[in-house]
């Protein structure tokens, strides 16, 4: 056969593999977000693919129903922000500290770091659990944001980046002027080290945003709850054959990841692989 | 002057020390809670918490739900990995191949990955939702005369864990692509280059040259998987009753440990070894993995420097 139009027979091949594996990939969001547009009678009557105008309708059921998705929503974003914002300044920290200075017991430290990654967090939760309920902390958002100060994987990732940015010239010019180590982390570096800082900020907002296990052993009190207890309460029996106001629940707990991965989805690829592929 | 004595202090010190207080307090703490729960008989209620040794893995062991738990994982884990790598690796090597020019790389990855990102709680709810009884895929089987009568999808064994096996492929590949992606576009044009003129045929290129360099990726992708597997939670939890109905068919390690732990009395000292053994069993094949793969590494470069 010509070259040529085996090449592009491949590539014609290639092409329909993509939109077929493109079409499961999307199929399912988008039937979620049709569905949370659409009444209930309109989604027993049959599957649509284009949006309804039962919004509005959906929501209040839901609220009739007694899931109050403003206050979930409110949880949850305090609890994601709170908890990327310790991640990021306490990983940058450290892993300043582990690449701008030296000190007994560093590389020990540091490969101490790369273990503890590997942990499950079943090994520690069910002790994590006594352990706050001894303290008082179980049913309070501290136990599930303070846990962050030492987070392995985003240190790992900031030592990472920070190898690639940091400039000791700029440290040490910093020191000439006067400024305090810390002042130097803070004014001059933590800067610097902005584009990765807002990378591991965004991993750190999802992860917080989509996590339920430790949230579902450790929270208790209604008021509370997070998004994604609120979306396991939808499969009760309260909500049986409310169809449009569960996709409705669902599809607005997902919505914000969408907008936050359309618009920053440059950080996030690049991210991925900058934990995996390291030279 | 006076010369004073001064202690210097290192300042690497104080920039690692919230982490190692942190760490302490959070990370070595709680794990040393675990294991020390899981030899007690420790429960919710009652005040007891006497030492009662190896009891609690004594009964696991005997516990045929522990080992259908057990079994489960592995096969929902391994079952997904597969395609996932499967797909993953097709996908990176046409992407990065020169001569396909596959045009819009950016876009298919960017839309291949999007589920990964999804709230894992909403997306088991909204698989449960699609696969009810009455829910579309049987609205769309039933008119399109697929089938003439809708099917109980959520009391069959085998389509509950193809369902949990689909999902966690549907959420992970595009992840694995775009690892495997980074990793392949790393590697040097001119090796490339070199291989083709030796006349190698893309297959071999990709035998040869391609997995060789991208194998300590493959050593990371798989390691992450396997611990990420080990740990499947919200997915077949959320699918059904949360007790991995039907039949324990999607009944997980971890949904398992949960049970244990929110059970009438809620026995923490069993959940706690249920902790300790997922702990155990993922780190043995981790590092046997690691061991495994990266030993053979430097000698398969040495044969084909030679």
């Amino acid at each position: 056969m010509n070259p040529k139009l085996k090449l592009n027979l491949q590539r014609a091949l290639i092409y329909v593999f993509l939109v077929i594996l493109l079409i499961i990939t999307l199929v399912p969001i988008w039937m979620l977000m049709v569905n949370a547009t659409r009444s209930t009678a309109q989604i027993q009557q049959g599957v649509g693919f284009w949006p309804s105008v039962y919004t509005a309708s959906n929501y209040q059921i839901l609220l009739d129903k007694g899931l109050d998705l403003p206050r979930g929503f409110f949880n949850s974003f305090i609890i994601a922000i709170a908890t990327t914002a310790v991640t990021v300044y306490f990983s940058f920290l450290t892993a300043y500290g582990l690449v701008v200075y030296e000190f007994k017991g560093k590389k020990q430290l540091y490969n101490f770091i790369l273990i503890l990654v590997m942990i499950p967090m079943q090994l520690s939760i069910i002790g994590f659990y006594h352990y706050m309920s001894k303290l008082g902390l179980t049913d309070n958002y501290l136990s599930l944001i303070l846990p962050s100060i030492a987070a392995a994987g985003a240190v790992y990732f900031a030592k990472s980046y920070l190898e690639s940015v940091i400039i000791q010239d700029l440290i040490d010019a910093g020191r000439v002027d006067g400024a305090s180590e810390l002042g130097i982390f803070h004014n001059i570096m933590f800067p610097i080290a902005a584009p990765g800082a807002f990378t591991l900020g965004i991993f750190s907002f999802v992860g917080a945003w989509n996590n339920f296990f430790n949230a579902y052993i450790l929270i208790t009190t209604r008021d509370k709850y997070t998004l994604p207890m609120l979306v396991q309460t939808l499969r009760g029996d309260v909500y049986r054959h409310e169809y449009g106001a569960i996709y409705l629940g669902l599809a607005a707990s997902v919505v914000p990841i969408i907008i936050i991965y359309f618009l920053f989805s440059r950080f996030i690829v690049s991210g991925i692989s900058m934990g995996a592929v390291k030279e | 002057m006076l010369r004073k004595k001064t202690f210097k202090l290192n300042y690497g010190y104080v920039f690692i020390a919230p982490f190692v207080i942190g760490f302490l307090l959070f990370g070595l703490y709680p794990v040393y809670n675990t294991l020390a729960l899981s030899f007690t008989n420790t429960t919710m209620l009652t005040r007891k918490d006497d030492f009662v040794g190896l009891d609690n893995f004594i009964r696991l062991f005997s516990d045929k739900t522990f080992l259908t738990a057990v079994t489960n994982t592995w096969e929902l884990w391994l079952m997904n990995f597969i395609p996932q790598l499967g797909i993953a690796m097709l996908l990176a090597v046409w992407f990065t191949n020169v001569r396909l020019k596959i045009k819009g790389v950016g876009i298919w990855r960017l839309l291949f990955f999007m589920p990964n990102l999804l709230m894992p709680a909403a997306i088991a709810a909204l698989y449960f939702s699609l696969f009810s009884y009455y829910g579309p895929v049987n609205q769309l089987m039933v008119r399109g005369g697929v089938y003439s009568e809708a099917i109980d999808f959520i009391r069959n064994k085998e389509v509950m864990r193809g369902l949990v096996v689909f999902i966690q492929w549907w959420m992970w590949f595009g992840w694995t692509a775009i690892i495997l992606m980074a990793a392949m576009s790393s590697i040097s044009l001119s090796l490339y280059e070199a291989a083709v003129i030796d006349g190698a045929r893309d297959f071999q290129v990709f035998r040869y040259v391609t997995m060789p360099l991208i194998k300590p990726v493959m050593i990371y992708i798989l390691v992450t998987s396997l611990v990420g597997g080990m740990q499947m939670f919200d997915i077949p939890y959320l699918l059904t009753d949360g007790r991995g109905s039907p039949a324990n068919s999607i009944l997980t390690n971890t949904i398992m440990m949960y049970m244990r732990f929110r059970s009438n009395e809620g026995h923490i000292g069993a959940s706690s070894a249920i902790g300790v053994m997922i702990f155990i069993m993922t780190s043995i094949v981790a590092l046997l993995i690691f061991f495994l793969l990266r030993d053979k590494e430097p000698k398969a470069v040495k044969e084909k420097e030679i």
